[in-house]
């Protein structure tokens, strides 16, 4: 597991630009964290390091939006759903299966519906008001091997010693 | 009596003409992946390249899955907006049996799978009888390796079709005798849609056109935990 603080806003985002680098076809990204702490911002960067021109909003009422990038982005938000098979209703599995980079906010509690391997990137708010903790942990065989990397990568956010 | 069959079921797209005589027209794209764009414009190709007009179609067949949701979306609300306007009754067939269909003179076990992402299979066996094909066992949805465990403790050669069977083939081929059916077999086609409604057809085994509803085998029932949303909203409202 990661454990970084980000600064600002701003900061969450480049954080989500860093992450961007590492991913491959058909990535999963589950965002955990209460309203405000930065999902959406955190993919705003993730779609920029994807290399997504368009501006990314919250889906919050469209639940689905798609993105053209290096990697094609799908970013879901399951705020209003109240039922697992809603989403499988949306044909998650195969929105994954198209081969580009899926983002799941609020994503931790669909999990029976999300495939076992992703990365999950849980953030909650830290000591300062704009101070975000972010624990960024690999969950399945895919993001793996891969940590050790992004471990190195995202190296300038982690807190002291 | 006509028959208009549309398939949908995977990323390929089809639609067939059958009359008592057989298949007269069929049309397949194979990864067009826009089932929406292609289907009802094929439809109209069909008929107007068969000489059929429209109200002369007297069943509408449908592929109810498993498989893509979105294709099956497209496919079982097309075939009941046709059926509900020519006031013609509906047949479903799942795609697995149609897998079966082409292959049902094997004397292997049918093993028909179908791609359902997320690293699963739709999946079902089948054994050739008199007639046709016999299916011997539920439609599931599981993994590779358990579809692997089910054929072991049978013990039978097996003969795989499906893009599902396609896409493990390293996986599955560590059954009994296994042989692949390629890439011909990848997809259920309309013409064997067709084909098979035409009996069933025949024998009135129709359904109202409302009654057709895709064959979903990932259902939950659960709820979603919201106890965070919940602690939200009143966070907010407070």
């Amino acid at each position: 597991m990661i454990t970084v603080t980000t600064k600002s806003v701003d900061d969450t985002k480049a954080l989500g630009a860093e992450v961007a680098a590492f991913c491959r076809p058909r990535d999963v990204i589950v965002l955990a964290g209460d309203l405000g702490t930065g999902k959406t911002a955190f993919t705003q960067g993730l779609a920029r390091g994807l290399g997504v021109d368009e501006p990314v909003t919250s889906p919050a009422f469209i639940l689905v939006r798609t993105y053209v990038g290096r990697l094609p982005l799908t970013h879901i938000d399951v705020y209003r759903l109240d039922h697992i098979q809603e989403l499988v209703d949306l044909g998650i599995a195969e929105l994954v299966d198209e081969g580009g980079v899926t983002v799941v906010e609020w994503g931790d509690v669909v999990l029976p519906a999300l495939p076992a391997d992703f990365l999950e990137v849980h953030l909650e708010h830290g000591e300062a008001t704009d101070d975000r903790e972010v624990r960024i942990r690999a969950l399945g065989s895919s993001w793996a091997p891969r940590m050790a990397a992004l471990t190195r990568a995202v190296d300038r956010w982690t807190t002291g010693v | 009596m006509l028959i208009l069959g549309i398939e949908t079921a995977t990323l390929q797209v089809g639609c067939a003409l059958a009359g008592h005589e057989g298949v007269r027209a069929s049309f397949h794209v194979a990864h067009g992946r826009r089932h929406v764009e292609t289907l009802v414009p094929a439809i109209d190709f069909l008929c107007r390249e068969a000489q059929v007009e429209i109200d002369e179609i007297g069943a509408v067949a449908v592929d109810i899955g498993p498989g893509l949701f979105t294709g099956l979306r497209v496919g079982v609300a097309a075939a009941k907006a046709l059926a509900q306007a020519l006031r013609v009754p509906a047949v479903g067939v799942s795609s697995l049996d149609l897998l079966a269909f082409p292959v049902r003179h094997s004397s292997r076990l049918i093993v028909c799978a179908i791609d359902a992402r997320r690293s699963e299979l739709y999946y079902a066996f089948y054994r050739h009888v008199p007639g046709g094909a016999q299916r011997l066992s539920p439609y599931r949805v599981g993994s590779p390796n358990e579809l692997v465990s089910e054929l072991v403790a049978r013990g039978e050669d097996c003969l795989f079709v499906g893009d599902g069977a396609l896409r493990y083939p390293q996986i599955l081929a560590d059954t009994q005798g296994a042989e692949f059916g390629g890439p011909s077999t990848a997809h259920p086609s309309a013409t064997a849609l067709v084909e098979l409604a035409h009996p069933l057809a025949l024998r009135e085994e129709f359904v109202q056109p409302w009654e057709l509803q895709p064959l979903y085998l990932r259902q939950s029932d659960a709820e979603i935990n919201w106890e965070r949303r919940t602690r939200a909203d009143w966070a907010a409202a407070g």
